[in-house]
């Protein structure tokens, strides 16, 4: 499919902007990953591209939402759907290339680091990494306090967002199990009313 | 021991389709720890906490993962393996969204995806506490960044940072 080219007539941005190139594209990923250390990184993608004028907020939610329904890690999700709607599949292997390039090298880095040493790491190394592991759980907690409170608004979705952590965390139970069956009963809850 | 890359890519590669809304943890350290033995508990704390400071997507931890398994090949395997297949569903998703707009069942689907993905980042949460927390201090740690990232807007990689100096500090 040829790069869907984005209507000129519909909310003008203030500046004339230059169009989407496939270098601008990776240019922009690169400086979100590298602005986005610790997270936030939908908001710096945000900010990025609005401020190009190559695309408008309702465009932008549009993809967010879309990246929050696709299974996969939302920042590189989200990447490969800005990347295909302003460059086509080009422009999505671009973007997901220049959202994760920076992160690879580091992490690469230090891997090969800490996983190379003989006889393992150092103690005031590991004991370093305990504390970075305790307080990346509160980093995670934060992520999930979102996510918590739009399900404790839908309907029945604190009991089903229970009984699929008690299914997985205790039980220990088969996530595409729980996945099924979560979503089936899900659906048949909230199943479109007729006559809409 | 070095694990099969081909292995690796496509254990990898169901991994990042069976997450939504991140990272799917609970799964991650059933099938690394326990069912294929490529990772410890505390090899996958110290991946996600190193995530957290890495710039761009946390899961970056997973490129960890993946060189713990198999080496570079196997770094590269596990990077592209997570990462690849979704992004290529999110495209081709991407260039189908106007008609999947007016789909009628997909405020449902919504309704009923978000509580599942609920769950599982609170069993996430679990299996981390239970990589990382050995001490009280270590407890105190994590309450205490939660609290800063919670009620403050302080970057969560200076917390992470700071946290890693406190636990050599300490030596948890």
């Amino acid at each position: 499919m040829s790069a869907p080219t984005t209507p000129a007539a519909s909310a003008a941005p203030p500046l004339p902007v230059q169009p989407p190139t496939p270098t601008g594209l990776l240019r922009l990923f690169v400086g979100v990953a590298l602005v986005g250390i610790g997270g936030g990184l939908p908001a710096h993608t945000r900010r990025a591209l609005t401020t190009r004028g190559w695309m408008t907020d309702a465009e932008f939610a549009e993809a967010y939402t879309l990246a929050q329904l696709t299974p996969g890690p939302n920042a590189v999700n989200l990447a490969a759907m800005i990347g295909a709607r302003l460059l086509g599949g080009g422009g999505a292997a671009l973007a997901v290339v220049g959202i994760l390039t920076p992160g690879l090298i580091a992490m690469l880095t230090v891997t090969v680091f800490t996983l190379g040493l003989p006889g393992g790491l150092p103690s005031g190394v590991q004991s370093g990494l305990r504390g970075a592991a305790c307080a990346a759980l509160g980093v995670m907690l934060t992520a999930a306090l979102p996510v918590l409170k739009v399900t404790a608004g839908i309907r029945f979705g604190p009991t089903l967002a229970v009984i699929t952590f008690l299914l997985l965390a205790v039980l220990r139970a088969d996530l595409l199990l729980v996945l099924a069956g979560t979503v089936i009963v899900g659906l048949i809850l909230h199943r479109p009313r007729s006559g809409e | 021991m070095t694990a099969d890359p081909l292995d690796i890519l496509l254990t990898f590669a169901r991994l990042g389709l069976v997450s939504f809304g991140g990272a799917n943890l609970p799964e991650i350290e059933r099938v690394l720890v326990e069912q294929k033995h490529w990772i410890t508990p505390q090899l996958l704390a110290n991946g996600f906490a190193l995530g957290q400071v890495m710039p761009g997507p946390n899961m970056l931890a997973m490129t960890h993962y993946g060189f713990a398994a198999g080496g570079w090949l196997g770094a590269f395997a596990a990077t592209l393996g997570f990462y690849g297949p979704t992004a290529l569903l999110s495209a081709a998703a991407m260039t189908t969204w106007q008609r999947l707009s007016r789909w009628r069942w997909l405020p449902s689907l919504r309704s009923a995806l978000l509580p599942f993905g609920a769950g599982v980042l609170l069993a996430g949460v679990l299996v981390l506490a239970r990589g990382s927390i050995h001490s009280p201090a270590g407890a105190l740690i994590a309450a205490v960044s939660f609290a800063l990232l919670w009620r403050t807007r302080v970057n969560a990689a200076l917390i992470v940072v700071g946290a890693a100096v406190l636990g050599a500090v300490l030596s948890l």
